[in-house]
């Protein structure tokens, strides 16, 4: 936890300064008609009284750095990715809840099991686990969103086309294969094509923190490669559990598309 | 060995509902068989069970209860893409795979055998009144009529026993539509093919002969034998119209 250059801590006047900024916005949201004060004005709320929550918490788990507070907070938040992840879908896929539970555990939990493998001991130590676990979960939760909502949507618009082919005698899953390869390549994009240009156009959110908190920059990219490569196989492991286990619920053992629940 | 190619028994079809909402019942007690070789016409207004119907003969949907035999033996019994090779159906909007004419007559699963030679695509367009030349264009530059009837050269290329036809002809002009019905006539003749179509056509329905079923909100209204001794039973007025060309009243998509 020491820092190696004194750290710069903020002070409540400091912070209220920064409110000003939204302030700023709240009057060009009203001048220009944007309709967005109400959602700012609660956004910016949500945001304090989250993050102070958090942070009471978080230091009160470094604190006692016990296992179990520390697999309670990862419960907790898988629970809250979870809800995000199935609440994008356009249409509820009944149990698509236990189905982005298992994705969303599974995924993180291999990828993790490097981190506790390899990098850290003890495996509960919380200022690692939790920050790293956030972000692969993060990562996982937004992959499993996009590929469920892309898969619904390409199932529900060629619903005919894969009618077709199980008219013409193909199994359930080689009739859809075409939509789980789109709704994968969808939901991995945006996590490839972060790691081109990673660095260049912004420095990513940990090793910022790792830099602002006064560590070298050397260290702090070792961290940023680490956490890329797992956010990359969170990422393909999330989507893929995720997709897979909502193809089973979309198609029967007959070999039926259930177009109503499209 | 039964002379039936289709037996239907006390077919129900629901869905559950939305949370909080009740089941949405499709079928409703049909009842019905099919001779081999012999047709069957489904008509009836927009929404009132043809296609699923359809969809239970070949088994693309699971009837909630009631028996659908095929060939004497319950279709629950035979791997689904077997009988769907079996019974092949042709879509309302006819659907056209990526590439060629020739991509899409010949897509099947691995595995699957069949005869796919040149002669025989060959043959089977002309059976459905296209050119060979066609086998090189890119099928999304097809017309409708020519999708149409590609979808059907497709199916035939299974050696099928059943075509199911789901309003084969309601997303074509009336020229080309009239070509898919004597396309299908004739194939019902040449062939001794069994055929079941969905059809807001009368002139279908005259050419295909058979058994006439008139579908209302899933249950079965009327039913009339077109050709054999129960030919001249009285038929049922808004049958009688229909046959006639007059649009059946409340079907709204009856014409």
């Amino acid at each position: 936890m020491t820092a190696t250059a004194p750290i710069i801590d903020l002070s409540v006047g400091q912070l209220a300064t920064a409110l000003l900024l939204v302030a700023a916005i709240i009057v060009v949201s009203i001048r220009q008609g944007l309709g967005l004060e109400r959602d700012l004005a609660v956004g910016t709320i949500r945001a304090i009284v989250q993050l102070y929550l958090v942070g009471l918490i978080l230091a009160a788990v470094f604190a006692a750095a016990r296992w179990y507070w520390v697999l309670l907070i990862l419960c907790v938040m898988t629970a809250v990715a979870t809800q995000a992840a199935v609440s994008r879908l356009g249409k509820p896929l009944p149990g698509g809840a236990w189905i982005a539970a298992i994705a969303l555990t599974v995924s993180t939990t291999a990828t993790l099991a490097y981190v506790i493998g390899v990098v850290v001991h003890p495996w509960y130590e919380p200022q690692y686990i939790i920050p790293i676990a956030g972000m692969i979960l993060g990562n996982s939760m937004t992959s499993a969103a996009i590929a469920g909502d892309r898969l619904q949507s390409d199932l529900r618009a060629r619903a005919d086309e894969i009618e077709a082919r199980l008219a013409l005698g193909f199994s359930g899953r080689q009739a859809v294969q075409p939509m789980i390869r789109a709704s994968l390549r969808a939901a991995m994009i945006p996590t490839v094509n972060g790691m081109m240009t990673i660095g260049l156009v912004q420095l990513p959110g940990m090793m910022t923190g790792q830099i602002l908190a006064g560590s070298s920059p050397l260290v702090a990219i070792r961290y940023q490669m680490v956490v890329v490569f797992m956010q990359g196989a969170a990422t393909a492991l999330g989507s893929l559990i995720f997709v897979r286990l909502a193809t089973r619920r979309y198609l029967t053992p007959a070999h039926q598309l259930q177009r109503y629940l499209l | 060995m039964t002379d039936s190619i289709f037996e239907v028994d006390h077919l129900f079809l629901s869905y559950p509902g939305a949370r909080g909402h009740p089941a949405i019942d499709i079928l409703n007690d049909i009842s019905f068989s099919v001779k081999r070789g012999g047709a069957l016409t489904l008509v009836g207004p927009s929404g009132s069970g043809k296609s699923s119907v359809l969809r239970c003969l070949n088994r693309l949907v699971e009837p909630s209860s009631g028996t659908v035999r095929f060939d004497g033996r319950d279709s629950r019994s035979l791997d689904p893409r077997e009988l769907r090779c079996r019974v092949a159906l042709v879509m309302q909007t006819p659907v056209m795979f990526e590439g060629t004419v020739r991509d899409n007559l010949c897509i099947r699963p691995a595995g699957i055998e069949g005869d796919f030679s040149e002669e025989r695509l060959a043959a089977t367009l002309d059976e459905v009144g296209l050119e060979s030349t066609l086998l090189d264009r890119e099928a999304s530059t097809l017309s409708g009529g020519e999708k149409q009837r590609v979808t059907i050269a497709r199916a035939l290329l299974r050696d099928p026993q059943a075509l199911l036809l789901d309003e084969p002809t309601s997303a074509l002009d009336p020229p080309n539509a009239l070509l898919v019905v004597e396309t299908v006539s004739r194939l019902c003749a040449a062939r001794g093919l069994s055929i079941i179509a969905a059809t807001h056509q009368p002139d279908l329905v005259h050419r295909l002969g058979g058994g006439l079923v008139y579908l209302i909100k899933g249950r079965v209204a009327a039913f009339q034998s077109l050709d054999g001794p129960d030919a001249n039973a009285p038929m049922d007025a808004r049958l009688r119209a229909f046959l006639a060309g007059e649009k059946i009243a409340g079907g709204s998509g009856l014409t």
